[in-house]
């Protein structure tokens, strides 16, 4: 996921191997917005029921494709390795509107044995009263090369 | 939590332990919906797009983006109950899914709680052809009022 894949090549170093992962390492927390235009098409993307106008739970993965957190993704796989989504977690403590702006906060940390990346978002309101969690767990595995 | 049911308010007529949702068929996920999702989440991977990367990545074919499966959960939900907010939906990815196939979802109720305000926990399944496991979640939900039970 977040188009990590194609950049697999680019990124410093692999998963720690040895068990000594690294320290979470958090990015600056950005503003957003969620425009309605960007809700109608993530429901028509996803099934969704445009009637019900309210934003998907699973609308804030799109934050995960902004540069600044696919640029921590990538450099958090390291070189010659993808990620491979294998869980996927939202817990919201309301949900979130359309139009308003919101304050996200991400953070990610390496697990060894086998290597997985943990990416933990939090969501919260101008007000500063949080809306949602996230976490996003990837396998580290080692890209193939075409035969 | 922020939702219209309160402690104190009358309980709704929830479904009991072992109820099964109707299950639901979702997809074929094309190419052109792979697409259409890539462009409206971001998740430009082109592992989801390009056949000839998924094929150097030892795949018969590219795979559907896990959240674009879990996406419908959300409606699978509401349209069996309308009046509930999902506080909570947690998944693991257990099988690809492939272009050009579907997805059927199902689901029962494993607990449920009327008190202090209502919640049920959901077991929720995806599973491909051949009845494939593809994704399996569990989702809370709280009960919230729509205004129509007055």
């Amino acid at each position: 996921m977040t188009g990590a894949a194609e950049h697999a090549q680019q990124g410093p170093a692999g998963p720690n191997e040895k068990g000594t992962d690294n320290a979470p390492v958090r990015l600056p927390p950005f503003k957003v917005r969620i425009e309605p235009a960007d809700v109608a098409e993530f429901l028509r993307a996803t099934s969704g029921h445009p009637k019900h106008h309210r934003v998907p739970i699973t609308f804030p993965v799109r934050w995960l494709a902004l540069p600044e957190v696919r640029g921590l993704i990538l450099r958090s796989i390291g070189n010659g390795f993808i990620p491979v989504h294998e869980g996927q977690n939202f817990a919201y403590e309301r949900a979130l509107q359309i139009g308003a702006d919101y304050t996200v906060d991400i953070e990610a940390f390496r697990t060894p044995a086998p290597p997985h990346l943990t990416l933990r978002m939090s969501v919260v309101t101008e007000e500063g009263e949080i809306c949602a969690r996230l976490e996003t767990v990837m396998r580290i595995v080692p890209a193939l090369k075409p035969a | 939590m922020k939702t219209d049911a309160e402690p104190g308010m009358d309980a709704p007529c929830l479904p009991e332990l072992g109820h099964k949702i109707p299950a639901r068929e979702f997809g074929p996920f094309d190419r052109r919906a792979l697409e259409r999702y890539a462009i409206a989440s971001g998740d430009d991977n082109p592992l989801h797009l390009d056949p000839e990367v998924a094929a150097a990545l030892g795949l018969p074919d590219t795979p559907v983006h896990g959240l674009l499966m879990l996406s419908c959960f959300e409606p699978y939900i509401l349209e069996w109950r309308p009046d509930l907010f999902i506080a909570r939906l947690s998944c693991k990815f257990l099988n690809p899914l492939f272009a050009g196939e579907g997805i059927r979802l199902s689901g029962r109720v494993v607990s449920r709680k009327d008190t202090p305000r209502p919640e049920l926990i959901l077991r929720l399944f995806a599973r491909g052809s051949g009845d494939t496991p593809v994704i399996v979640a569990e989702a809370a939900v709280l009960w919230q009022s729509t205004g129509a039970e007055s």
